[in-house]
């Protein structure tokens, strides 16, 4: 059988049973297993039980456990509601300023974690209650919490970065360099949407009525709630810029930040911890459990020819080097409808790399339009693991309809930014070019 | 009847209990790897063994993980078109669906089973600086995935009495595993 | 003949990420002169580090005949090969690559590899014997400043530097430019000249350090042994031909793009040879010689390894 019908039938029986309601993490690791064993027989299934004890030996996954936790304490303890009543107070006025809050605290949650998953769960557990609560639109405020979780992946420190760099070759610095002015780029474009669309449509993210909006003594005193959640940032940030923590060990830090605000606000105790250990492990192991299975498709995938069917599909593009990179572009969009980011990384960067510097294009600016890519592969349906990460700590009346709706608008903005960068690499090379 | 009715309890039960428990290793890791930054920063002496002892601890904790998720329908899904239909075609779906699933976890059980036989059998260390055994978390993945094994087992049983209306499980006796899923 | 037309192709797993010099230079090499002098009946599919099976389980995958060849270190395989430990490089062993090579070709250090491997079902052919060196962001001018470093290391090295009397720790190889730029760590060996430079450790870590912590067969060709048979006869003798090439090729053309590497390192970094103080060279001699017996234990074949080595070393005069 030719690789371009396997895949139709891979991803076919992928689709039909995530429809069917099959948990993500058995749909993917099932099909795994039957296209094993028709392209290479029985033995081939102790690559599924290796690639699981492989993830389970990732040092950067532990990440999530402690991120996840720390998120867990602080919405128990009370700092994010308190956070989020400030947030109103000040920003309460303009429309659409708690989504736009939001968004800054994903871009700082963003710089402190280097994978993407720890922030859609924390922030969809602090941010989304919050919201609802004061009228904002459902849509929007999923929307905003599944663009934002993801960038983490896109603001450095990175671990898709320095796959990328470990695979092209290009320096880890200058890709995070790079990385900054598009994530800058990004996040002023979704905040413009936002302002935009609840100015257009007041009711998806109202302001807050003047008559509440607290007087200044009233704002002033709920400063005091802000005062924790940054300790929190500058204990994480600092220790890894200062040179005291990895980006992995910096979630620790997280952790003890919020400890330090459960103490202060009276309320750390066993059953605390109980709790937020139960919930986390919860989570955790939802998103280890598709993780397991994700990795083995794309293992499967790949032993299947994978790459030599996309290196056949390039070659026949039109539209000489634009069309190309044009074509690579929407090749990983699709892919990213589908398959784990690392997966794509590792089938698609190999074939793409030589024929992106042989055409004389930057390799990083590739690798920041790449990395874009990958982050929209995480929010995009059927298959964005944001979208299943969201869907596992939202309450039952949100559907996954809901979600996958949801992220259409932000969707947009994001390939409209992706656009920018691609007329104006200057965006991408900028920072690079005066750093090193 | 009774039978299959106790086998579903006690496994559901042993599943929630082995997960209360494994989810306390959350706390352990992050103790260690706290203590791993304080020694290397304050006193300049990093150890072997905090980081290793952290990634072992998270894998057993990871792949122990599934059989105490599915006791609470913590495996997310997509509902898209699943919740058009009432709870008696939901069941015969998920019983037409559930041969995915233990084409996955038998495999993976099978596969196991296998590889920790060979890490016992030598009783396996990582040849790392601290070189501890590594054995024991390589077991963990068969064992996980048994218990995941066991409790797929119940949940095709509840979905066989639900879609044929048995008597040996009555959804409304447990609300918590409502299909819409469970609130975290 | 009939049987002499089939043509097999063979899945390979890399340790090695597709931007490393060695994907290129020993995969790439191995698949063209296999398919060139075979005439296409034999061909190599090649997959980058992490594709089908990760590092620490291909020696696995090979050995139960799922990959038909694979590339590994032989820490990898520390579990199976009790001979791991002294070809992944004893400590202040060789002083010159050519020692460590006369040592597996000569010597007969790389038949005792074959022998044990092939108990597992796998053929073991070292692709190549090199220098592990270590790079650091303040020059080492003084035993203190040895000791008074944090380095970022592995497996047996990061044993030898903690009893050396530095700091080592491990950090996963993603996190290692960040580490040594933020100044968790003041160090790092990966590779070579080579490795620094593929990791860009060089930006910020002026400083290459020599001589080299070890010196060995880091990397090794390993190839099922079901797969093997499967072969006629005379595609069975051209493998093992190319595996033996392979070695003298690879490692006299990998000494020269570390000479080449260093140099455009120190013409266009501003990267400084730091040769260790004899006082330190003497005292991680030493440090690295206790350290040696232990390998010794695992086996007899491990014993006979290493009181081969020892007799050898002395007859070089440097014990
Ligand atoms: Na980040
Ligand atoms: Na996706």
């Amino acid at each position: 059988m030719s690789t371009e019908i396997l895949t139709l039938l891979f991803f076919g029986s992928l689709l039909l049973f995530v429809f069917l309601g099959l948990p993500l993490a058995f749909v993917l690791g099932g099909v795994s297993v039957v296209f094993l064993y028709f392209t290479w027989g029985f033995d081939s299934f102790y690559m599924v039980a290796s690639q699981i004890w492989s993830t389970m030996g990732s040092f950067t996954l532990v990440a999530i456990p402690l991120f996840v936790y720390m998120a867990m304490i602080l919405e128990r303890t009370g700092v994010a509601k308190d956070l989020y009543r400030a947030m109103h107070l000040w920003f309460g006025g303009l429309r659409g300023g708690l989504a736009i809050g939001t968004l800054a605290i994903c871009a700082i949650f963003a710089a402190m974690v280097g994978i993407s998953g720890a922030a859609v769960v924390a922030m969809g557990t602090i941010a989304l209650p919050a919201m609802l609560a004061r009228g904002y639109d459902r849509s929007m405020c999923l929307g905003v919490i599944n663009t934002g979780g993801g960038w983490g992946i896109l603001i450095p420190p990175s671990i898709m970065m320095i796959l990328y760099a470990l695979i092209s070759g290009v320096s880890v610095g200058k890709m995070f360099a790079a990385g900054i002015l598009p994530g800058i780029l990004l996040m002023v474009l979704t905040a413009a949407y936002i302002l935009i669309r609840s100015n257009l449509q007041p009711h998806l993210a109202p302001a807050l009525p003047p008559e509440e909006r607290g007087t200044l003594r009233e704002k002033l005193i709920s400063l005091r709630s802000v005062a924790l959640p940054i300790l929190i940032v500058v204990m994480v940030l600092g220790s890894i810029m200062g040179g005291i923590t990895t980006p992995t060990e910096a979630a620790a830090m997280g952790v003890l930040g919020s400890l330090i605000a459960a103490a202060v606000y009276r309320k750390l105790d066993y059953a605390l911890l109980k709790e937020a250990s139960i919930r986390t492990f919860k989570l955790s192991g939802m998103i280890m459990w598709i993780l397991f299975a994700a990795h083995a498709f794309s293992a499967a995938y790949q032993s299947m020819g994978a790459q030599s069917m996309i290196e056949g599909f390039i070659t026949q593009i039109p539209g000489g080097p634009w069309g190309i990179i044009i074509a690579m572009m929407l090749i990983t969009f699709i892919l990213g409808m589908v398959l784990d980011p690392v997966g794509i990384m590792l089938i698609t960067l190999p074939v793409f790399l030589p024929i992106v510097e042989s055409l004389g294009f930057d390799p990083i600016w590739f690798g920041i339009l790449f990395v874009i890519n990958m982050e929209i592969g995480y929010m995009t349906p059927p298959f964005g693991f944001n979208l299943f990460y969201l869907k596992g700590i939202v309450p039952p009346e949100i559907t996954m309809k809901d979600i996958y709706k949801s992220v259409i608008p932000f969707v947009i903005v994001e390939i409209i930014g992706l656009v920018l960068l691609m007329i104006f690499p200057e965006i991408v090379t900028y920072l690079p070019e005066l750093l090193f | 009847m009774r039978a299959i009715s106790a086998f579903m309890k006690g496994v559901t039960r042993m599943n929630k209990a082995i997960g209360v428990a494994v989810s306390f290793l959350v706390f352990a890791m992050f103790l260690f790897i706290l203590l791993e930054v304080f020694l290397r920063y304050a006193f300049n002496a990093p150890t072997v063994w905090t980081n290793e002892l952290t990634q072992l601890l998270f894998g057993a904790y990871a792949v122990l993980s599934g059989g105490y998720l599915l006791a609470h329908r913590g495996h997310v899904n997509v509902d898209l078109i699943y919740s058009l239909f009432g709870p008696r075609m939901q069941a015969a779906i998920d019983v037409f669906t559930s041969i995915l699933f233990f084409i996955f976890t038998l495999a993976l059980l099978y596969f196991g089973v296998d590889m920790a036989q060979e890490s016992i059998s030598n009783w396996e260390t990582s040849y790392s600086a601290w070189n501890p055994p590594i054995w024991p978390v390589k077991a963990c993945i068969p064992i996980g995935t048994a218990l995941l094994v066991l409790q797929g087992i119940v949940k095709l049983l509840e979905d066989i009495a639900i879609a044929c209306n048995l008597s040996y499980y009555r959804p409304e006796d447990h609300p918590e595993h409502d299909p819409k899923g469970e609130q975290l | 003949p009939a049987a002499a037309q089939e043509t097999f192709t063979w899945k390979v797993q890399s340790h090695w990420p597709g931007a490393s010099s060695s994907y290129k230079d020993s995969l790439g090499r191995l698949k063209e002169q296999l398919e060139e002098r075979s005439d296409g009946r034999l061909k190599l599919q090649l997959f980058e580090a992490g594709s089908l099976f990760k590092a620490q389980e291909t020696f696995n995958a090979v050995s139960r005949g799922i990959l038909e060849m694979g590339t590994i270190s032989p820490s990898y395989a520390s579990d199976k090969m009790t001979l791991a430990g002294i070809a992944s490089g004893l400590p202040f062993a060789f002083r010159n690559v050519w020692e460590a090579a006369y040592f597996h070709q000569a010597l007969g250090f790389e038949e005792m590899l074959r022998e044990e491997a092939a108990q597992h079902g796998v053929y073991w052919a070292t692709d190549k014997v090199y220098p592990t060196e270590m790079v650091v962001k303040e020059p080492i001018e003084s035993l203190e400043d040895f000791k008074s470093l944090k380095i970022r290391s592995s497996g047996a090295l990061q044993k030898f530097l903690t009893e050396a009397g530095a700091a080592a720790s491990y950090i996963p190889g993603g996190e290692l430019y960040t580490a040594l730029d933020s100044g968790i760590v003041d160090g790092a060996h990966w590779g070579a000249a080579q490795g620094a430079y593929s990791m860009a450790l060089y930006e910020i870590a002026k400083y290459h350090v020599q001589p080299a912590l070890n010196i060995a067969g880091t990397d090794v060709i390993i190839v099922s042994q079901k797969a093997m048979d499967k072969l006629p006869a005379d595609l069975q003798q051209l493998v093992k031909d190319v595996l033996q090439e392979q070695f003298w090729y690879r490692t006299n053309e990998y000494l020269y793009k570390e000479r080449i590497t260093l140099a455009k390192a120190i013409a266009e970094e501003g990267v400084e040879v730091n040769t260790l103080p004899q006082d330190v060279q003497d005292h991680l001699v030493q440090v690295g010689q206790a350290m040696w017996d232990e390998e010794g234990k695992r086996s007899d074949k491990a014993a006979e390894a290493l009181s081969m080595l020892k007799s050898f070393l002395s007859d070089l005069g440097y014990l």
